[in-house]
């Protein structure tokens, strides 16, 4: 059996001692530093950080327990053993106050120094293993996620558990929890981390074009196939390929990415011969894949190969107090791009951000922050900085209890329900008050209510596409389309 | 080299602790007198012995060599502050001597070093001194026995 073994630094001053010590420690199968003096020891410990440190309590310099000290100020984990002539309980307890794991009353055997060493490295090794489970269940980021939560915790597990291995990994949440955050996640935590990270939306990609963005083309095999490309599923070769709204994929597509999961292979459009791609498949819903199933939308077949590791994102409600850490971590960073002050939220908005239910999801939180950081500057965020926020669905009343006669109360009142915590009285944005019964809403078409909403924007921010874009939640590049788009409009009747 | 015995220090000193605290005895000085009186070697062999058996050879000369150079400078030290009438100085030698004597086992020297830093012992260094002159002598002497065997 191997002696267990570490870097050991032994503080002695006086060289027949350090000379003892040095050589039990080596014939015990340590790598020895000595020093004779306090700040030797600390030079010592900073370029060469020990696993254990003997230091003897009367020093040249200054005491063994001011060395212990020090150590500990510049942040020394090294387990700390005390040397000593002068075993008396005061003297050890005192080295424990200091922070010794243990005393060695000199002189010493080799068997006295062993069992003490022994038992001080195995000590501090449970110690670090027990400091890195602790981070590890509470972690506050993990890749490209902030959220220290308990399901976040677990999220992060099932990443780190799955992405070794080759298992396809089936990624479900809401609209803006993280899919593709995740799905970056198990790819960078898995062997094929050096290989391409490649992402497809196929709810974003026209049906007839879905194949070649997959599978790619060769020259000539439609319209408009002007030369050879590669598709996602080669340029993911070696690496992983997310496929994300795995839901909207059209039937007769899913029958070929169900052959090239089955069989490694696949054929880009027009090719004569097949080809064979080395890739991981990380797919995503937002919605029930199990019930796209069920009403034939998607494949049984596929959903089996493909649903071998679900991962299920918690929606920010369900986050507890993730949601200040994602909306502090959005602050920063927004602030530093835009070069604005703010450093925190006041209380009051943070109230306000804690009680909102977020529908959108992280999304959402971070187009809000955006809108704060873009249009303000201060140093907190208060609560009318916050962009108004639409109204949560909110299920309606239960019907109201039919009354029953009841006897002159003797009890006490009724207490009345506590509101939603969405209702904080912190918050007071219109948005946020019940509608009033009123006539039913005018219905127009989904363009003229984004034409209009787009062109209110930029009146509110004086033409300022980007301003427009970060009140609206979209990318500037979208408003600069939609305008494009509506000059090149004939006019109107 | 080990000074020799007598050569330096001023009769009258004694360390100003000691002095101070004459009352609070610790060690009996006449028992400790004595003590060579019983102790058949200056070594002691669970120490002394069990280094010489753990450690190569070659290892435990190198730490007898340390331990002869540690003798010397240190009583070099203990006259030298004896006779500058440096406490301080006086103290901390002995105190290293007397840890250095412990780490190899060398019992008697041991406890004449500790004698010579106890507050309760006013020993003046002038009879002090021979003592741990001839203390280091004989320990020397039985380990380097000790590194021939």
């Amino acid at each position: 059996m191997s002696e267990p073994s570490g870097r050991i630094l032994l503080v002695e001053d006086t060289p027949t001692q350090a000379e003892v010590a040095k050589a039990m420690l080596a014939a015990l199968g340590h790598e020895v530093r000595h020093a004779a003096n306090g700040a030797e020891a600390l030079g010592i410990a900073q370029d060469w950080p020990p696993d254990a440190v003997l230091v003897d309590l009367q020093l040249p310099d200054f005491s063994g327990f001011e060395l212990m000290r020090r150590l500990k100020a510049e942040g020394s984990e090294a387990a700390l053993i005390v040397l000593t002539a002068n075993g008396s309980v005061n003297t050890a307890v005192e080295a424990m106050r200091e922070g010794a794991m243990d005393f060695i009353v000199k002189p010493y055997g080799k068997a006295r120094l062993k069992v003490t060493l022994d038992n001080a490295l195995e000590n501090r090794a449970l110690r670090a293993e027990l400091t890195a489970v602790k981070l590890q269940l509470h972690r506050g980021r993990f890749f490209g996620f902030v959220g220290a939560s308990p399901p976040m915790q677990a999220v992060y597990r099932t990443i780190e558990s799955v992405a070794p291995s080759r298992a396809n990994v089936f990624i479900t949440g809401e609209s803006g929890t993280g899919k593709e955050l995740a799905a970056e996640a198990v790819h960078k935590a898995s062997p094929r981390a050096k290989g391409p990270f490649v992402a497809l939306n196929c709810g974003a990609i026209p049906k007839d074009l879905i194949e070649s963005e997959i599978f790619g083309h060769v020259k000539g095999a439609f319209t408009g196939a002007t030369d050879n490309r590669a598709g996602a599923a080669r340029q993911a070769e070696g690496g992983t390929l997310f496929l994300d709204e795995i839901g909207e994929m059209p039937l007769d597509m899913q029958v070929k990415l169900l052959r090239f999961l089955q069989t490694g292979s696949f054929q880009p459009v027009g090719a004569a011969r097949p080809e064979k791609a080395d890739v991981r498949i990380v797919s995503a819903t937002n919605r029930d894949p199990l019930a796209e199933v069920e009403a034939g939308r998607f494949r049984e077949d596929l959903y089996y190969r493909l649903y071998v590791v679900p991962i299920a994102l918690p929606p920010l409600r369900e986050r507890g107090e993730d949601v200040l850490l994602v909306a502090r971590h959005f602050l920063a960073q927004f602030a530093r791009e835009e070069g604005r002050k703010f450093r925190a939220f006041s209380r009051e908005a943070e109230a306000v951000i804690a009680a909102y239910p977020w529908p959108g999801n992280v999304r959402q939180l971070q187009n809000a922050i955006r809108n704060v950081v873009v249009l303000h500057d201060g140093d907190a965020v208060t609560p009318e900085m916050l962009p108004p926020l639409p109204a949560p669905h909110v299920a309606p009343p239960a019907p109201p209890p039919r009354e029953e006669p009841r006897p002159a109360p003797a009890a006490p009142p009724p207490v009345e329900a506590p509101p939603p915590v969405w209702s904080a009285p912190v918050w007071s944005a219109p948005a946020w008050t019940p509608p009033a019964p009123v006539a039913p809403p005018v219905i127009e078409p989904l363009a003229q209510v984004e034409r209009r909403c787009i062109l209110a924007a930029l009146d509110h921010t004086g033409q300022d596409v980007p301003k427009a874009a970060a009140l609206l939640g979209v990318n500037p590049s979208t408003i600069y389309r939609k305008l494009a788009a509506w000059r090149s409009e004939p006019a109107g009747p | 080299m080990i000074p020799a015995a007598g050569t330096g220090p001023r009769s009258d000193w004694v360390p100003q602790r000691a002095t101070e605290r004459v009352a609070q005895k610790v060690i009996d000085r006449t028992r400790a007198k004595m003590r060579p009186l019983f102790a058949v070697s200056a070594i002691d062999p669970s120490i002394a012995g069990q280094l010489a058996e753990d450690l190569p050879p070659e290892v435990f000369r190198r730490i007898i060599s340390t331990f002869e150079a540690d003798l010397s400078r240190l009583t070099g030290e203990l006259t030298a502050s004896a006779r500058l009438g440096d406490t301080n100085g006086y103290l901390r030698a002995a105190h290293s001597l007397a840890g250095a004597a412990a780490a190899v086992g060398a019992r008697r020297l041991e406890v004449e070093a500790r004698l010579a830093m106890d507050p309760a012992q006013p020993a003046p260094p002038a009879e002090v001194l021979p003592r741990l002159s001839m203390e280091s002598r004989a320990a020397l002497e039985e380990l380097h026995q000790l590194a021939r065997a």
